[in-house]
């Protein structure tokens, strides 16, 4: 048995703590279910574990605010989920967390682990005899030249192009949420759009946390896109499969009009992916079935496509005007 | 001869202790003293093993034990299932350095607890030589082999080559000439293949899954040296099988040889990823389906080609135009089977083996050439029906192919479909599509020997050689005696899965219940006519026990046996050898085959074209249908299977590396609830009046013949694309 280091700390200072003690080979445990299935695959092997699962402080979300939602990084993903105000008031943030794993991963998973879940590439998973530049840097990309069918699009480098398979860091990044985080050097406040790299030369480096820093809370900025939003995921089966092309999309529509347009994309991108180019083509005129095409395109104009994930350019494209189209129908509706 | 029932649709008999997880499975042995067990496999494509380093493996604390090939001296390979042996495959991993494919094991780490056998696996390293490999129907390095021209028994393994089916071809009017592929598929049960292996003195009881006991016991007395007398295997359940565990796997002879190492019992659960390189699997095929029909609709010429993927080390045989040649009465059929060698384990039975992919081609180009005359799918395979085999002249046992196309348009409403492709939306724009297509199966028979043993205290007691692997196995035999002893069937205690029982036979090919439950029923038959002897004045309500205890007897026993029509005695011989020793279709008087006929509606969506299957309709024609409620199971799951191996499952491989790369659940997509809507079920359940004494044919493959197919029909019905390939997926109709 690989034996590591354990730590259950109770308050969040002591758990930066344990974590500066212990870094930078441990790892922060919250609902285990990406770090564990890691670990057995013997993908990830920390030499300590700080488990956050008593942070009791973290676990509580608050939905009812009028500048923001706040979210502890240790409430589970399922009682978010079930939230009845942001079920109405942010369809899209509610839909990204049904839509994501099984109800028993959802019921064990946090909102704060949850959005550094990573990669599914089935030659990081896989070990030897598959280099991977993320599993070991300078090894190359297996992938590349692969079996790279669920692989990104958008955000590539010719060192990794693992798609980013998380649902809830896109529905953030379409609502500009932002992360309070703590380490020893104190707190900090992270916008969403820059928690995860590209993975450009160094695809081991996703995140911009400190190996000592711990995500405490997400904040979301009250919108009334809020509530002319979806999270349209397109996989392979109905339930219980990461997306092939999903779209976070919020509108504010003055009658026909788009004055607000957010547009954020998973399963296509190696990072959550703000399309600001399509948002800003729609703003100001109407939303039609014509213009959500060409904003979907837009989206895809940089994708750098591989052996067999060409199709994610035309998918992606039409997931995008399709939540066009969903949200402007909640925008009549509201 | 028309058999007994209908039956009762009653529960499960071992659904109580299912649902309370009181069912014993191979892996839930725990003997004394027990140790863990992990394999370590191979890291390249093909080659030779140089060096296997353990050193650091056997320093982690726990490990007692690690074998290589360098510890198997006097172990002998038993051979492959198809050539007189009864392992999946020729290899057996550990015995010498070849490394024929990758994922084969090099080495088996033995602990005090699986931590440290894991752990210990990790640390083992070697050093190769590699050669050039290939693992695609189409890599460089893929030998072509025509099957015809192979050491395999004739006339079975012969192309077929009724009337002159290119002539009739060349005349025809109207023609379909199309080629279609099948990817390749893993059986995946959730119970993962295992042993549990322990010795007393020279005597070796191993606890395994597996659909035949008995081939383990040979096979594995075979490749230690010593007598099968010493050597028992017990399987009494098996948490779902589908082909995977239908012959030995290379563990079971490690682990027996780790435990007689050792000097205590060790277990060993093959972890999936690894279970995807040490089982076989359904190979990739590529079909090429030539039709003929005059304008009228009669199909008068069909060329069925066919490639399959085999090992470089055995021969996995194409059976599928056994089966394609009979699905229509078409009087010119010819067929070509090739098989082509490639660098992986070998290749074998995954539920519908060939018949899965060969009726998607076949029933794919039905309805091509549907759409080619302008005729109703249904119609068109309603007026090619002929009452006997083309192939053989003779006469089929029974067919009602004919009722269940009619039932099953019936029941799903088929009157109501428009012809054109994309002419059926719903008012959001969901294209809707209606298909169509059957399958069949042929009804084999293996010698099957039942013991029937009634007590005086009320006691029934069946041992019969047939393996319960979910299917119902136990439900189907126990239902056999109680309809004859007129008791209910779970007062019957059915004995199974023990090599200690009557021999049994490998349980498999659909033939399961036309095997066992004649056996068991002629078993109860005899039981009745010696309790009738005992009291012959007893009165009809009288009970089993009643009698015995009325004739001061504590117990009566019988032994039955039963093998198929015109099958040679030395059957039984081969059976006690675990050996294949099955006959079929092809008897002196008959043809046998079950029947079934799909309806599918697909809704695509039509921006993001995901594809969702509403509703089935299956009617199956599986001769009576001895326990309706898991015969009604299985034709559901058969259905599920079909519309995952339409729509979502591949094991994926990547030529650079060999073996394959989704090797677990996650990956490997099956459906899952939110994928299946409503599948209505019906049986013909009419007794086949030639077959046996039970009127009963195979069921559990047939179900898995023709969904896929049905389910590609009704995507090309709903948007006017023909996808000549498994699975279809959201790239096929964007």
């Amino acid at each position: 048995m690989r034996s590591f280091a354990y730590a259950r700390p109770l308050t969040v200072m002591a758990a930066v703590q344990a974590l500066a003690d212990a870094s930078p080979h441990a790892r922060i445990i919250a609902g285990g279910t990406t770090l564990y299935d890691l670990m057995k695959l013997n993908i990830e092997a920390p030499q300590a574990l700080v488990d956050v699962s008593r942070l009791g402080e973290l676990t509580t979300f608050d939905t009812s605010g009028t500048r923001e939602l706040v979210f502890g990084a240790m409430a589970r993903m399922s009682d978010i989920a079930a939230d009845r105000t942001l079920q109405t008031d942010y369809p899209a943030l509610a839909e990204s967390l049904w839509l994501a794993a099984s109800p028993q991963v959802r019921n064990m998973a946090t909102v704060g682990g949850n959005l550094l879940q990573r990669t599914r590439c089935a030659y990081f998973r896989g070990g030897a005899p598959y280099p991977c530049n993320k599993r070991q840097p300078g090894s190359g990309c297996a992938a590349i030249g692969g079996l790279d069918r669920s692989h990104a699009i958008l955000g590539t480098s010719t060192s990794c192009v693992a798609v980013y398979p998380g649902d809830w860091a896109v529905a953030l990044a379409a609502f500009d949420a932002q992360l309070d985080t703590v380490s020893p050097r104190g707190e900090r406040t992270i916008p969403i759009d820059e928690l995860h790299r590209e993975p450009g030369e160094t695809p081991h480096l996703e995140t911009i946390l400190k190996p000592d820093e711990l995500i405490v809370r997400i904040r979301v900025p009250v919108t009334v896109a809020g509530r002319a939003s979806t999270y349209h995921k397109i996989r392979d089966r109905a339930s219980y499969a990461f997306a092939l092309a999903s779209a976070a999309v919020a509108l504010r529509v003055d009658g026909d009009t788009v004055r607000e347009a957010r547009i954020a994309l998973g399963g296509v991108a190696t990072r959550p992916w703000r399309a600001r180019d399509a948002e800003r083509a729609l703003m100001g005129g109407a939303l039609t079935e014509g213009s959500a095409r060409a904003a979907g395109e837009l989206a895809f104009t940089a994708a750098r496509t591989g052996q067999y994930n060409r199709f994610k350019v035309e998918l992606g494209a039409r997931t995008i005007a399709e939540a066009l189209m969903i949200a402007k129908g909640r925008a009549k509706t509201s | 001869m028309t058999g007994p029932g209908p039956f009762p649709d009653v529960a499960r008999v071992d659904a109580r202790d299912k649902v309370r997880g009181m069912t014993p499975y191979g892996a839930d042995n725990h003997p004394p003293n027990l140790a863990h067990a992990m394999l370590v496999t191979a890291q390249i494509g093909k080659g030779r093993l140089v060096k296997v380093d353990t050193d650091a493996a056997r320093a982690v604390a726990g490990v007692q034990l690690v074998l290589t090939h360098q510890d198997t001296e006097g172990l002998k390979a038993d051979g492959y299932l198809f050539a007189n042996g009864r392992s999946f495959q020729s290899v057996q991993p550990m015995i010498g350095t070849a490394i024929a494919y990758r994922g084969q094991p090099i080495a088996l780490v033995v602990a005090d607890s699986l931590e440290a056998a894991i752990e210990g696996a990790e640390q083992v390293s070697a050093e190769y030589v590699t050669a050039p490999f290939s693992v695609t129907l189409d890599s460089e390095g893929t030998e072509i082999l025509a099957q015809a021209d192979l050491p395999l028994p004739k006339p079975a393994f012969a192309d077929k080559n009724v009337g002159d089916a290119d002539a009739a071809l060349a005349a025809a009017p109207v023609t379909v000439d199309a080629v279609y592929d099948s990817a390749p598929q893993h059986q995946n049960p959730i119970e993962l293949i295992a042993t549990v292996a322990s010795w007393d003195g020279d005597e070796l009881t191993v606890y395994e899954s597996t659909q035949h006991v008995e081939g383990i016991r040979q096979g594995l007395a075979f490749e230690l040296g010593i007598s099968p007398d010493k050597v028992r295997v017990i399987s009494p359940f098996c948490g779902g099988s589908f082909g995977q565990k239908n012959a030995m796997h290379a563990q079971t002879v490690l682990v027996a040889l780790a435990a007689r190492t050792l000097g205590r019992p060790v277990k060993l659960v093959v972890p999936r990823s690894q279970l995807f390189h040490n089982t076989s699997f359904r190979p990739p095929t590529r079909h090429r389906v030539r039709l003929g029909a005059d304008r009228a609709g009669k199909i008068v010429a069909a060329v069925h080609e066919i490639d399959q993927q085999t090992s470089r080390h055995d021969l996995f045989p194409s059976m599928a135009t056994d089966t394609s040649a009979r699905l229509h009465g078409i009087p010119n059929f010819r067929s070509r089977e090739r098989l082509r060698r490639t660098d992986v384990q070998t290749p074998g039975f995954m539920r519908a083996p060939w018949e899965h992919a060969a009726a998607f081609a076949f029933e794919s180009a039905i309805d091509e050439l549907a759409y080619a005359l302008d005729r109703d799918p249904v119609e068109l395979r309603l007026a090619n029906e002929l009452p006997y085999d083309v192939v053989t002249g003779k006469p089929f046992s029974s067919r009602h192919l004919s009722e269940c196309l009619r039932r099953g348009a019936e029941l799903f409403g088929w009157a109501r479909r428009r012809m054109a492709p994309r002419s059926m939306r719903e008012t959001d724009g969901t294209l809707v599509g209606w298909g169509v297509a059957t399958g069949a199966y042929p009804s084999v028979i293996s010698p099957s020997i039942a013991q029937l043993r009634v007590t005086d205290d009320g006691g029934i007691v069946l041992n019969v050689g047939v393996q319960e692997m979910g299917q119902g196995a136990r439900n189907a035999v126990a239902a056999a005696v109680a309809d004859v002893l007129k008791v209910r069937a779970d007062q019957v205690t059915t004995l199974l899965g023990d090599t200690k029982g009557p021999p049994p036979h490998l349980t498999a090919g659909s033939w399961g219940t036309a095997t066992a439950v004649p056996a068991a029923r002629q078993a109860a038959i005899d039981m009745r006519e010696a309790l009738r002897k005992l009291q012959p004045e007893a009165s009809n309500g009288a009970t089993p026990a009643g009698i015995l205890r009325h004739a001061k007897r504590p117990f009566l026993e019988v032994e039955a046996r039963h093998q198929a029509p015109g099958a040679p005695d030395a059957v039984f011989d081969r059976m006690k050898q675990g050996l294949l020793a099955y006959v079929g279709p092809e008897f002196p008087e008959f043809v046998s085959f079950s029947f079934i006929a799909h309806f599918v509606e697909v809704h695509v969506e039509p921006a993001t074209c995901r594809v969702r299957v509403p509703r089935v309709v299956t009617v199956a024609d599986c001769g009576r249908v001895v326990s309706p409620r898991t015969a009604a199971s299985q034709l559901r799951g058969g259905v599920v299977w079909g519309i995952g191996g339409a729509l979502r499952e591949a094991s994926e491989v990547d030529p650079r590396y060999g073996g394959f790369l989704n090797a677990d659940l996650a990956e490997y997509l099956v459906p899952v609830n939110a994928d299946i809507g409503d599948i209505q079920v019906d049986f013909v359940d009419k007794p086949d009046p030639m077959l046996n004494n039970a009127g009963v044919k195979g069921l559990g493959e047939v179900a898995n013949v023709g969904p896929a197919a049905a389910v590609a029909n009704a995507v090309y019905h709903a948007t006017g694309r023909r996808v000549r390939h498994l699975p279809i997926r959201i790239e096929d109709l964007l």
